[in-house]
């Protein structure tokens, strides 16, 4: 969860990621700023985020981002 | 039949009168009574493109659901056994089963959409080519015309097919259900493009009829069909009459042309949207909304953002994230940061992405090349307003701009307003060496006119009707923009609830009086909806 953390803080450090659970609906995050976090968890985690994923309940916190991260790990 | 014609007032009354006397959960069988008859109102044989989509996408679905389903129930039981290899061995084999049944129901109506909209532009592009070389023409004996909505309904169901090759929802077991959800008649003709799981949610529950409901969606209705007939029909002649004649006008009377033709598209769109979700509102049926103000937007992005979001939504979904994480994508991002920095790399797979959905945005608009170069410049000015973010934040800080001033808001407010409006008539006013004239008109020609008929000579200035409507299309205008405003904070209705019924009751009397006094005369001189040609 720390890294993941650390890549949301990289990308924009003026949200309390600790406590925001509206991050695309509340559009603290637009489209080029999830690109760029996929691709980061992607490379840090080791596993593929595939479009399937690509849906607003799935990025809306970063305990959601977290979730979707361990189910894709377990997939895989 | 025209959704601003008494046949249609009718057809909406019986619909209503019917969906609250049937039994409940029979409420679904209504509305697919009604959408099959509002389409067969446009052409009867149409109706088989609306049933080969849903049919083909129906079985597609249910087959790549029966294929997920017998491998869950495979890895809970005797499957549970297996080893990971043989586990993942045989879950890519049923992707690919799954993949081969979505391929050919995708590739099978997008080939029908491109059929009927492209086929033309497609042969006209190689017969341009095959005169280059003195090679005979081939002769366009197609004479395809494109089902009504066809660009809408496609693109929900594709959407639909991939939720459910991805496992994001379960296909629908009923053919009838699915023939619905893909011709529901408010929405399928203009949007908005929904996600099954939102609207399906909506059209097989149960509704009980509510009075704010009702309330509430009649104004919204009334609403729209004051935009679309108050203020859209009545400056859609005016603009014709610019688009066709801009050649022997002033720079300034073309300018003016295109800044109505901004209010003209959204009040007509927008007014669509206003009659659709109110009717379904009445239904106790949310629909997506397409519009969150638009124009008052600060950037191109955030336009397209607030502006058919629906489709935007697809967009992204669909093309704009596949693209942009795919795993070429992140090499080339990865790449390029290693030589070019970590901006650049970060920014180069979101805009290889943003070029590919805006030329496909263009293209979804129409087959020309004025529509594919307005998609290509929406991109450029959104992926030049990406690349140059850090410059701008410099000139700002340097300028001590407070960007939370009203001013500072207003200008950008301002500024996006008249670039939409350049970009927007750039594909309406013909051919794109039309839409070039129309610019080159605005910026070379700086005559002044003398009087008010010079300045607008495409009003008939004998004409007390002309000169009526016009004047109540700006008084329309300026309450939508009033309207605008409010809706910053909360919805116009939720004021007006708070009115007195006699107060409430005399607006939406004088709000009638204007459709039928302006807007119905307005409609008989006009014509359809701009978006129903998409």
């Amino acid at each position: 969860m720390d890294e993941l953390l650390e890549i949301l803080t990289d990308i924009n450090p003026d949200v309390d990621y600790e406590t925001e659970d509206n991050l695309i609906d509340g559009k603290v995050l637009d489209s080029l700023s999830i690109i760029q976090m996929i691709n980061e968890i992607c490379d840090t985690f080791d596993i593929e985020i595939g479009p399937k994923w690509m849906r607003n309940e799935n990025f809306n916190s970063a305990q959601k981002i977290w979730e979707m991260i361990q189910t894709i790990q377990e997939e895989e | 039949m025209s959704i601003t014609s008494f046949p249609f007032f009718f057809f909406v009354c019986a619909v209503l009168l019917v969906y609250f006397l049937v039994p409940k959960k029979y409420q679904w069988v209504v509305l697919l009574a009604a959408s099959c008859a509002f389409y067969v109102s446009y052409g009867a044989k149409y109706i088989l493109y609306v049933i080969f989509t849903s049919t083909s996408v129906y079985f597609a679905a249910n087959g790549m659901q029966k294929i997920a389903d017998e491998q869950r129930a495979f890895l809970k039981g005797e499957g549970k056994a297996l080893e990971k290899e043989e586990k993942n061995a045989y879950k890519a084999k049923n992707k690919q089963r799954k993949k081969r049944l979505m391929l050919c129901a995708l590739l099978a109506n997008i080939f029908l959409l491109c059929l009927f909209k492209y086929a033309h532009f497609a042969l006209e592009q190689l017969n341009a080519l095959l005169g280059l070389v003195g090679a005979g023409l081939i002769e366009d004996g197609l004479h395809l015309i494109a089902p009504l909505g066809i660009s809408f309904y496609t693109f929900q169901m594709v959407g639909y097919l991939l939720d459910v090759y991805w496992g994001n929802v379960e296909a629908e077991k009923n053919w009838c259900r699915t023939l619905l959800f893909c011709s529901f008649f408010p929405q399928m003709t203009q949007g908005p493009i929904s996600e099954f799981g939102a609207l399906s949610a909506e059209l097989f529950a149960e509704h009980d009829f509510s009075y704010r409901n009702y309330s509430w969606g009649m104004q919204r209705m009334a609403w729209g069909f004051f935009k679309k007939m108050v203020i859209a029909d009545a400056l859609a002649p005016l603009v014709t009459d610019v688009f066709q004649n801009y050649p022997h006008y002033t720079g300034l009377t073309t300018l003016i042309g295109a800044f109505l033709y901004s209010v003209q598209i959204y009040a007509d769109f927008s007014g669509y949207m206003d009659i659709m979700c109110g009717l379904c509102e009445v239904m106790g049926i949310h629909l997506t909304e397409n519009f969150d103000r638009p124009y008052f937007s600060k950037s191109v992005a955030e336009y397209w953002r607030r502006w058919h979001m629906s489709l935007g939504t697809w967009f992204k979904r669909f093309i704009y994230y596949p693209i942009g994480i795919s795993k070429w994508s992140r090499n080339l991002g990865k790449a390029s940061r290693e030589k070019l920095g970590r901006k650049f790399g970060d920014m180069l797979p979101a805009s290889i992405a943003l070029v590919v959905v805006w030329l496909a945005t263009g293209l979804w608009h129409g087959a020309s090349w004025a529509y594919i170069t307005w998609g290509l410049v929406n991109g450029l000015f959104i992926i030049l307003g990406l690349w140059l973010d850090p410059f701008y934040a410099a000139c700002r800080e340097r300028l001590h701009i407070n960007e939370s001033a009203w001013l500072w808001r207003a200008f950008q407010t301002l500024r996006t307003f008249v670039l939409v409006t350049f970009i927007k008539v750039l594909p309406e006013v013909g051919t794109l060496s039309d839409g070039w004239g129309l610019w080159m008109r605005i910026f070379t020609n700086h005559e002044i006119p003398h009087s008010l008929r010079r300045l607008l000579p495409f009003l008939d200035w004998s004409s007390l009707f002309t000169l009526s409507h016009f004047g109540m299309a700006g008084l329309g205008t300026a309450v939508l923009f009033c309207f605008s405003l409010i809706e910053r904070r909360r919805p116009v209705r939720s004021c007006t609830e708070r009115w007195p019924m006699p107060l409430r009751a005399a607006v939406l009397g004088a709000l009638f009086f204007l459709i039928f006094t302006f807007g119905v005369q307005n409609t008989w001189e006009g014509g359809g909806f701009l978006y129903a040609q998409f």
